[in-house]
C-alpha cells in the first residue's frame, strides 16, 4: 500500500464530487436529509386514536363516561354515531379504527352492581397500531372499573382496600416510551449502509465500464490503492452525515445519547467502512452500474431495514432469518448505538459488537482485494 | 420557397450556441438532388453539430433550414420519412443480432410488414452480413457493424443520407469499398451528405464545403477549390487546401 | 399512432431486458426472495415475553404470582437470578424484556392486608411493543389482586364495572403477517417500474442508439408507450405471481376482488411508470437515474403507511403522504385483501389514485421531448 498513491487519487475523486453538484448533493444532502425527514416523520407511538361512540344508553353516567374517554389522551371521539352500521362503514373506510358501543340499559347494570357489558370493535389490519389500541382501551376500562370498586367499597361501609400486590412497573432505557428513540439511530444505520454500499458500487462499477480500470493496470498504482483512494472521500462524507445527523437528532428530536460521544465515532467508522468495502465488493464482482445497484439495494437497503432489530425483533422470526441477522452489519451497528444511546452501555458491554464490525470490516476488505489480486490488479 | 428548384437542403444564416460557445456561426448552403455533397473541417470546426441540427436531432438556436422540402425548426418530424442518418459512433444496438436489429427498424419506419422479408435480404445481400445475421452485433468486427449501420439507415429507401464522419476507425480497403457504394447509391438517385476529415474521400464529393471554427472557408468542386486556393500551383491536392486553409490565415 | 413502432420497441427492450444474463435473476428470483423476506420477518407481534424475577420471599403468594405470570401464554420466566444486580445486568444485556423483583416480605404485608409493592422494570427501548407488554403485565396484575381480594376477604366483590368484550376486525389474531404481505406487491411493483422505466430511456441517451431513433419518424408517446409496456407486462405478472403465492404460501386470507385489485394496480403503474419517465428526463447518465429512483422511492416507501402509521406522523407529513401514490394503492390492498371492501368504500382512492397518475404520467410525457438538446 502506498499512502502517496491512495491521497493523489483521492483528491482528485474529492475534485470530482466538489465540481459535479449533483453527486455532491446525492452524496451529502441527501442523506442527511432523509435522517432528518424520518427522525421527525417516523413514529410507531399510537396517540389521539381515533374513536367512535354508538351510545344507546344516553345516561348522565354514559355521557360521562365518553367525555373521560375522550378527555384522555389516548383517545380522541370523532364520531358520535346513532347505530352500529353507520360505526361499520367508517371502519370500512378506514377513516377511524375503534369504535365503542354502549347497550341499552348499561347505566342500569352498573348501578345494580352487575357487570355492565360494553362493545368494542376495533380494526385489527395493522397489527401494531390495533394492539396498542387495544391496551389502551384495556387499560382505560381497568382504570374506570377501580374507581367504581372503590365507591363500591365506600357504599358498603368498608374501608378502603389496597391492592394487595402492587406493581411498579418502571420502564428502563427510554423512560418516556418514545418510538423516535429507536427510531432515529436505526434510521441512521439504514441510510449510512445504502448511501455508503450504493455511491461506493456505482463510483467503481463506473469505473469499469469506463474501462478506467485497464488504465489503473498500466500505471504505477494497485487497484487496491486506487479503489481506497476513490473510497476515502465518500467515508469522509459518510462520517460528517453521520455527525451532523446525531447534532441535529440532539438539537431537533431531543434523542439525547447517554454513552460517550467517542466511541460512537469509532462505531461509525467502522460500519462506514463496512459499508464502503460492501460496495466495493459488489463493484468488483459485478464491473456493471445497474446490476451493483440492484444488488447493492437487495443487500442493503432491505436487510438493514428488516433484518437488523430495527423495528422488526428478530425474536419474532424463524429460525433461518433470525441466523441471518448475524451477517448483517446493520444489526451491530444498530446494537451498538442503542447501548450508547438509551442504555449508556460502554466498551465492556459492547465490544463484541466492535469485534464483529471489525471482523466484516477485514473479511469484506480481503475478498474483493484478492479479487483484484486475481485480476492482475 | 425562394427558387430553390432541385435543392434538397437548403440552409441560410443557420446559427448554434451552446450557452456562449457558438459551435456553428451562421453557415448557409445548399445541396442539390442527387449529388455527392461533402462537409469538410477538422475536429470540432461544427460538422456535426450541422448535421444533427438537419436531421433534427438538435434543435438549431437561429437562421433558416430545409430538408427534403420541410423546415428543420418547426417541420423536424417530416424530415424523418426521407432522411437516412448514420452517426460517427456505432449506434445500433450492441446486444441484438444483425436481424433483430434490422428488424426493428422496419418497424420504427413503418416498412408495411409484407414487404419486411424482401428488404431484409436486399440488406442482407447489400451487407454481405448472411452469415452472421443471428450473432449479436457486440461481437461483429468493426467493418460490419459499420455495413449494418448503414444498411439500417438505408432500409426505408430514404431520398437523402446523412452520414457523419462514417469511415472513422476503419481501415483502406473497407473504406475503398464504402465509397464504392456510395457512388452506386448516388447513380440511384439518392442525394449523399458525408461529414468527413479525410481529403482523399473528399475528392470523391461533388461539391464541398469546408468550415472550421462554426464559418464556412471555401465553398465548391474538390477542382475549383484547388484552383481558388493554389491558382499558382496546379499539382496541389486537397490536402495542401486544408492544411492552408484550416491552420494559417485567418487566425 | 402506429402499432408496429410500438410493438416492435416492446420487443426490442424484451429482447434486451432477457438477453443480459444478469437481469434474469434479478427479474425473476428477486421478488420472490423480497416476499420471502417480508413476509417472514415483518412483525411486531408480541408473543414472547422473557421475564428474569429475583424471588426473595419463595412464598406461597410469590408462587402465585409466577404462576399467574405464565398461566399468560405470553410470558415466560427465563432466568431466575439472586441478586438484584445480577437482574439489572441481564437487562441491560438484552436477555430479558422485563425483570421482576419480590422483596422478602411480599407474602407477609399481603397477609396483613397492606399493598406489597413489587419492583418490575420493563426494557422500553422499542416503545411500541414496550407498551403492549406492560399493558400485558398489568392486565396480569389485576387478575391476581382480584383472586387475592377474593381469597382474603372470603366475600364476593360484585361491584358495578365493564366488561369490555372487544372485537377485533378484519385481522383477528392481529397478525402482522396479514398486514404487511399483501402490501409487498406494490412496493415491488414501485421499485421494479421506477428502475426499469429510467434506466430503459437513459441507457438509449447513454449509449448513443437515442439519437439514431430521434431520425426516426418515431413520435414521442410512442417511444414512451413502447418503453413502458414490457414494465407493465413484468409489473403485472409479478402482481399475479406474488399475490398468489401470499395467498397459497403464507395463507393470507383475500376477501375482497381480484379484479378489482389488478384494475388498482393498473392505475398505480400509471402514476410509478410517470415518475420514472421524469426521472429519465431530469438524468442524463444511468448513474444519477439510479441514484434519483432510489432517493425517490425511500421517502415514498416510508411515508405510505407501509410500516409506520400515517396517523402516527406530524400533521405536515400526514399531508405530504396524499401526494404518495403508495398510501392510496396500500389503502385498496388493504382493503381489498382484509377487509373484503370494494369500490363504494374505496372510491376516494381510486380516484385519487388516478387522478395523481394522470398528472404525473402527463407532465413527464411533457417534459420528455424527442431532441438530444
Amino acid at each position: 500500500m502506498n499512502l502517496i498513491n491512495i491521497k493523489a487519487v483521492s483528491r482528485k475523486e474529492f475534485y470530482h464530487l466538489i465540481r459535479d453538484f449533483r453527486s455532491m448533493y446525492l452524496a451529502f444532502i441527501i442523506p442527511l436529509l432523509l435522517i432528518l425527514m424520518f427522525g421527525y416523520a417516523l413514529s410507531l407511538d399510537v396517540d389521539n386514536v381515533k374513536t367512535m361512540v354508538v351510545d344507546h344508553d344516553r345516561t348522565e353516567l354514559s355521557r360521562d363516561f365518553i367525555r373521560k374517554l375522550d378527555a384522555s389522551s389516548y383517545f380522541k371521539v370523532i364520531y358520535h354515531l346513532r347505530d352500529t352500521v353507520a360505526a361499520i362503514r367508517y371502519l370500512d373506510q378506514g377513516s377511524t379504527t375503534m369504535a365503542v358501543v354502549i347497550p341499552p340499559g348499561w347505566t342500569e347494570d352498573i348501578k345494580a352492581d352487575r357487570e355492565a357489558q360494553m362493545q368494542v370493535l376495533l380494526d385489527g389490519s395493522d397489527p401494531n397500531f390495533a394492539s396498542l389500541s387495544r391496551g389502551y382501551i384495556t387499560a382505560f376500562v381497568e382504570a374506570y372499573n377501580r374507581d367504581r370498586f372503590i365507591d363500591f367499597l365506600n357504599r358498603s361501609g368498608k374501608e378502603r382496600i389496597e391492592p394487595p400486590v402492587d406493581g411498579r412497573i418502571r420502564v428502563w432505557f427510554n423512560e418516556d416510551l418514545e418510538s423516535q428513540n429507536f427510531i432515529v439511530p436505526g434510521i441512521i444505520a439504514i441510510i449510512i449502509m445504502i448511501v455508503g454500499a450504493m455511491l461506493t458500487s456505482l463510483v467503481i462499477a463506473r469505473e469499469y465500464e469506463n474501462g478506467t480500470m485497464e488504465t489503473v493496470r498500466s500505471l504505477p498504482i494497485r487497484g487496491g490503492e486506487f479503489l481506497i483512494g476513490k473510497a476515502i472521500p465518500y467515508f469522509l462524507i459518510a462520517l460528517t452525515d453521520v455527525l451532523v445527523a446525531v447534532f441535529m437528532g440532539q438539537v431537533l428530536f431531543g434523542v439525547v445519547m447517554k454513552s460517550s460521544f467517542w466511541l460512537m465515532v469509532l462505531a461509525s467508522t467502522i460500519y462506514i467502512s463496512v459499508a464502503l468495502s460492501l460496495g466495493l465488493l459488489i463493484s468488483i464482482a459485478t464491473k456493471s452500474q445497474l446490476v451493483a445497484n440492484q444488488i447493492a439495494i437487495l443487500v442493503t437497503f432491505l436487510p438493514s431495514m428488516l433484518l437488523s432489530n430495527f423495528v422488526f425483533p428478530v425474536e419474532n422470526m424463524p429460525k433461518v432469518f433470525q441466523l441471518l441477522t448475524y451477517i448483517v452489519p446493520a444489526t451491530y451497528f444498530i446494537d451498538i448505538l442503542n447501548g450508547l444511546y438509551l442504555r449508556g452501555l460502554g466498551l465492556d458491554h459492547l465490544w463484541p459488537s466492535y469485534l464483529v464490525l471489525v471482523g466484516m470490516l477485514v473479511v469484506l476488505s480481503n475478498i474483493g482485494f484478492a479479487i483484484l489480486k486475481k485480476e492482475g490488479m | 420557397m425562394t427558387g430553390l428548384g432541385s435543392d434538397v437542403v437548403y440552409v441560410k444564416d443557420l446559427e448554434k450556441r451552446f450557452g456562449r460557445f457558438v459551435a456553428v456561426d451562421k453557415i448557409s448552403f445548399s445541396v442539390k438532388k442527387g449529388e455527392v455533397f461533402g462537409l469538410l473541417g477538422p475536429n470540432g470546426a461544427g460538422k456535426s453539430t450541422t448535421i444533427r441540427m438537419l436531421c433534427g436531432i438538435i434543435t438549431p438556436t437561429s437562421g433558416y433550414g430545409r430538408v427534403a422540402d420541410h423546415d428543420i425548426f418547426y417541420e423536424a418530424e417530416g424530415i424523418k420519412h426521407s432522411i437516412g442518418y448514420m452517426s460517427q459512433k456505432f449506434s445500433l444496438y450492441e446486444d441484438l443480432t444483425p436481424f433483430e436489429n434490422i428488424r426493428f427498424y422496419l418497424g420504427v419506419y413503418e416498412v408495411p410488414p409484407e414487404q419486411w422479408k424482401d428488404r431484409i435480404e436486399w440488406v442482407l445481400d447489400m451487407t454481405r452480413l448472411h452469415d452472421v445475421r443471428d450473432r449479436i452485433t457486440r461481437e461483429l468486427p468493426p467493418g460490419s457493424r459499420q455495413r449494418l449501420a448503414l444498411g439500417c439507415a438505408l432500409l426505408h429507401r430514404p431520398e437523402i443520407l446523412f452520414l457523419d464522419e462514417p469511415t472513422s476507425g476503419v481501415d483502406p480497403i473497407t473504406r475503398r469499398h464504402f465509397w464504392g457504394f456510395i457512388d452506386h447509391l448516388a447513380g440511384e438517385g439518392v442525394t449523399v451528405f458525408v461529414t468527413t476529415h479525410y481529403m482523399d474521400e473528399a475528392r470523391s464529393c461533388e461539391r464541398i464545403v469546408m468550415i472550421n471554427e462554426g464559418k464556412i472557408v471555401v465553398t465548391g468542386s474538390p477542382s475549383e477549390i484547388i484552383s481558388e486556393v493554389f491558382p499558382d500551383t496546379p499539382d496541389s491536392d486537397l490536402n495542401d487546401v486544408f492544411i492552408e486553409l484550416m491552420s494559417g490565415r485567418d487566425s | 399512432m402506429s402499432w408496429i413502432r410500438i410493438r416492435e420497441l416492446a420487443r426490442k427492450e424484451f429482447i434486451q431486458l432477457f438477453r443480459d444474463k444478469k437481469n434474469r435473476p434479478l427479474l425473476i428470483i428477486a421478488p420472490f426472495v423480497q416476499l420471502l423476506v417480508f413476509g417472514y420477518v415483518l412483525s411486531t407481534d408480541v408473543r414472547d415475553v422473557r421475564v428474569g424475577i429475583i424471588d426473595q420471599s419463595r412464598t406461597r403468594e410469590s408462587r402465585m404470582l409466577r404462576d399467574s405470570l405464565e398461566a399468560n401464554q405470553t410470558f415466560r420466566i427465563t432466568h431466575y437470578k439472586d441478586h438484584p444486580k445480577e437482574l439489572e445486568e441481564i437487562l441491560l444485556r438484552r436477555k430479558v424484556d422485563l425483570a421482576v423483583k419480590i422483596g422478602p416480605d411480599f407474602s407477609e404485608r399481603i397477609r396483613r392486608g397492606d399493598s406489597s409493592p413489587i419492583q418490575i422494570l420493563a426494557d422500553g427501548s422499542m416503545s411500541n411493543m414496550a407498551s403492549v407488554k406492560i399493558a400485558y403485565t398489568s392486565l396480569v396484575l389485576d387478575k391476581l389482586n382480584q383472586n387475592l381480594i377474593r381469597e382474603l376477604y372470603h366475600q364476593k366483590m360484585d361491584y358495578g364495572k365493564i366488561d369490555a368484550r372487544i372485537r377485533t376486525w378484519y385481522n383477528p389474531n392481529l397478525e402482522s403477517r396479514n398486514f404487511y404481505v399483501p402490501g409487498i406487491v406494490a412496493f415491488l411493483v414501485m421499485l421494479l417500474t421506477l428502475l426499469l422505466t429510467s434506466i430503459a430511456i437513459i441507457r438509449e441517451k447513454e449509449v448513443g442508439t437515442m439519437e439514431q431513433l430521434i431520425v426516426t419518424p418515431m413520435k414521442p408517446y410512442e417511444l414512451i408507450l413502447g418503453k413502458t409496456i414490457p414494465y407493465i407486462i413484468i409489473a403485472l405478472a409479478h402482481m399475479i405471481a406474488v399475490t398468489l403465492f401470499a395467498i397459497f404460501w403464507f395463507h393470507i386470507p383475500m376477501v375482497g376482488s381480484a379484479f378489482l385489485l389488478f384494475f388498482a394496480i393498473c392505475l398505480f403503474l400509471l402514476s410509478t411508470l410517470g415518475i420514472g419517465l421524469f426521472i429519465s428526463t431530469v438524468s442524463s447518465t444511468q448513474q444519477q437515474a439510479m441514484m434519483t429512483t432510489f432517493f425517490f422511492f425511500i421517502p415514498f416507501f416510508m411515508l405510505s403507511g407501509f410500516v409506520f402509521p400515517i396517523a402516527s406522523m406530524p400533521t405536515v407529513f400526514q399531508w405530504l403522504t396524499y401526494l404518495n401514490p403508495l398510501r392510496y394503492i396500500l389503502i385498496i390492498i388493504r382493503g381489498i385483501f382484509l377487509k373484503g371492501v370494494g369500490l363504494g368504500v374505496l372510491w376516494p382512492e381510486f380516484l385519487s389514485l388516478m387522478v395523481l397518475g394522470l398528472i404525473v404520467f402527463a407532465s413527464a410525457v411533457k417534459r420528455f421531448r424527442k431532441r438530444l438538446d
